[in-house]
């Protein structure tokens, strides 16, 4: 299946759009989308420790604008956000 | 009562009469009005400007949340906050963030917007990215949202 990934803050950088795409099979935990997305940035960005690290800290929100944590199971094709570390004001 | 939003610049800029409108009561015999802005200088480099970026919807939520959570964490008789905060790039000197905060007392008013500001900063869903003199750029290094 098909997830959107919403791009934030620093996790911007990753693309010249504002989402990636990243395939994941059925059932996939919010862990493994984490673990698809260094992947991306190991073959896009030839491993960009910065974006790896970021990915590591990073939060995912859903649709609903909830914080999802690494156990929450994906069970459809959905948009999820990536929350890098924060700090507006 | 609360009012909270995140204003794009190009269309709109934060205004300070907005926030003493909505705030202004009889009931209150004190306000208090916290604006940040963008200061020239950070980690010793020259900064020019910063582009706020955010998930909006989360920051309403956030916005939301903090409020229902100084209604319980200090039961005041009345609390009334205005927020509102910044997207997209903001000139040095410009306002990003404006909290207005009216109470029945003074003491009130400061431990309220104290604790309104320091939440944003904690789990508020908006980035930072500075722009320097020599058109250098970089992302803030934030905080993990606290809820993760």
């Amino acid at each position: 299946m098909k997830i959107t990934v919403e791009l934030y803050g620093a996790s911007r950088d990753f693309s010249s759009e504002s989402f990636i795409e990243i395939n994941l099979v059925n059932n996939s935990k919010i862990k493994d989308l984490r673990k698809e997305l260094i992947k991306f940035i190991d073959n896009h960005h030839a491993g960009n420790e910065n974006f790896r690290e970021l990915v590591k800290a990073a939060a995912f929100c859903s649709d609903k604008n909830e914080i999802i944590h690494d156990d929450y199971v994906i069970s459809k094709e959905q948009k999820i956000a990536i929350i890098p570390p924060i700090g507006g004001g | 009562m609360i009012h909270c939003d995140i204003l794009d610049v190009k269309k709109e800029k934060i205004n300070i009469s907005k926030a003493q409108k909505f705030i202004a009561s009889s009931k209150c015999g004190a306000s208090l009005f916290f604006m940040g802005t963008v200061r020239n200088e950070n980690n010793n480099k020259k900064v020019t400007g910063i582009t706020y970026d955010s998930h909006d919807g989360m920051v309403k939520k956030s916005f939301q949340e903090i409020y229902e959570e100084s209604k319980k964490k200090f039961k005041f008789e009345t609390i009334t906050i205005f927020v509102e905060h910044a997207k997209g790039y903001v000139a040095l000197g410009e306002v990003s963030v404006l909290i207005a905060v009216a109470c029945k007392h003074r003491k009130e008013v400061y431990e309220v917007s104290r604790f309104v500001i320091e939440e944003i900063k904690k789990r508020t869903p908006i980035w930072k990215k500075e722009h320097y003199e020599g058109k250098e750029t970089e992302w803030l290094k934030g905080n993990p949202v606290v809820n993760q």
